[in-house]
């Protein structure tokens, strides 16, 4: 079972991915601001991050670029959600490392295949 | 103490009124009577549509009263019939104050909350005998610059939210001089200054911020001097000045020096007025705009 880091402030839209995900059989991790998000990455190392980029403490950019600059969770696909303009959203995304991006609010139909392609496929031996 | 004003959605038509109720008047509570929790609810609950949230946890909205002078006094909440409809804030430096943080709830839109925030912080910067106010409104939000403008606000500047991701320069620079200074060191730059600040730039706000560095650089393209605030992640709140020659080059001179010896840190910079020659520099540096704000203001 894959596990997602949801790193959100905001309890509605925190509650409505982990319904969303949940459904499809992911195991869902939440924390609801920055330095929690960093613990629990660390402890736990999940297989996808989703990035709210305005968090409460530190803000998204600065979490994406501490969760890319440790040797142990860089590799850990991280995609930002976001509501800023297309543009803005997909380059402060690619500058920041993140593997792309969602955008703010989420669509109930397609969020759920969006996070899906973000997914590394598993190496068969 | 609690005051009332009435919406301005009161003055109706009598057809109007027949078949609609009189709004009830909107209360404006001082943000004093809140604990910090409380007015960090509703500060992150009037936000949360916003495309640029900038939300707060209690310890950071604490930062922010402290660091910009926010005068909890004459800081209001607004209420009607006892529902919380949003907050707004007011800076207090002498001579001048700053509307900051004015947001009212998604749902509670539209009842005059803005109108009413608006006419306490004018009429509370009379009674403070402030020359002007000042804010700062995120562009392309329309209602809010409207309501602005309806008070007689006008715009000064347009002003820049940058980012840079952590990571050492990566673009080469001609060869040049640096000398970093401590936080004593970067007040006296600051002294110096001679761009106009922002309110989250003035000197009163960095001396608060703290943890402040400078720097200067020499080269045969010119020289100039940076002070910008130093965390454990972040780097922020820059500040150029250039003495001789391009400000762009420059700029791309301080920021590789800055960026070199701290190559580990993300960089927020707000405020940076569009105009500001160093801006080339910026992007040369691997800055990217996050947004911008449109600086407003009203003499009284």
């Amino acid at each position: 079972m894959k596990t997602i880091l949801i790193m959100e402030d905001d309890p509605y839209h925190a509650r409505l991915m982990r319904r969303l995900l949940e459904r499809e059989g992911y195991s869902i991790v939440h924390a609801d601001c920055g330095e929690r998000g960093l613990q629990l990455a660390l402890e736990i190392e999940p297989d996808l991050i989703l990035l709210d980029l305005g968090l409460p403490d530190l803000d998204g950019q600065t979490v994406a670029g501490l969760l890319k600059g440790s040797t142990l969770l860089a590799a850990i696909p991280l995609v930002a959600v976001t509501a800023w303009p297309q543009e803005t959203a997909s380059q402060m995304a690619a500058a920041y490392g993140c593997e792309g991006y969602i955008s703010k609010p989420i669509s109930a139909r397609d969020f759920v295949a969006e996070v899906a392609t973000y997914f590394k496929p598993d190496l068969a031996l | 103490m609690v005051r009332s004003y009435k919406s301005a959605q009161n003055a109706r038509s009598v057809d109007e009124s027949a078949v609609m109720p009189t709004p009830a008047p909107i209360s404006l509570i001082p943000a004093i009577e809140f604990s910090i929790e409380e007015l960090t609810h509703i500060y992150n609950q009037s936000r949360v549509d916003y495309i640029v949230p900038m939300p707060m946890n209690a310890a950071r909205l604490s930062e922010y009263i402290h660091n910009y002078d926010v005068a909890l006094e004459h800081s209001v909440a607004a209420f009607v019939d006892q529902k919380v409809l949003g907050l707004s804030m007011l800076g207090v430096r002498p001579g001048r104050t700053w509307i900051t943080r004015l947001g009212v709830l998604p749902v509670r839109r539209r009842r005059g909350a803005g109108a009413a925030f608006m006419g306490h912080h004018i009429e509370s910067s009379r009674a403070l005998q402030a020359k002007r106010v000042n804010l700062e409104v995120i562009k392309n939000n329309v209602p809010a610059h409207k309501l602005f403008k309806r008070f007689g606000f006008d715009e000064v500047r347009e002003l820049l939210i940058l980012r840079r991701p952590p990571g050492p320069p990566k673009i080469d620079v001609e060869p040049y001089k640096a000398e970093f200074l401590d936080q004593d060191g970067a007040l006296e730059l600051l002294s110096q200054r001679e761009s106009e600040s922002s309110w989250l730039d003035d000197m009163p706000s960095l001396k608060k911020v703290g943890n402040l560095i400078g720097l200067r650089v020499s080269a045969d393209c010119g020289g100039g001097w940076l002070v910008c605030q130093s965390t454990t992640f972040q780097l922020g709140r820059l500040v150029f000045q250039t003495e001789s020659g391009d400000p762009a080059c420059v700029a791309r001179l301080l920021l590789h020096a800055l960026h070199s010896q701290h190559g580990a840190q993300d960089t927020k910079t707000e405020n940076l007025p569009l105009s500001d020659p160093h801006l080339p520099g910026l992007l040369d540096m691997g800055y990217i705009e996050s947004f911008r704000r449109i600086e407003m203001s009203l003499d009284l």
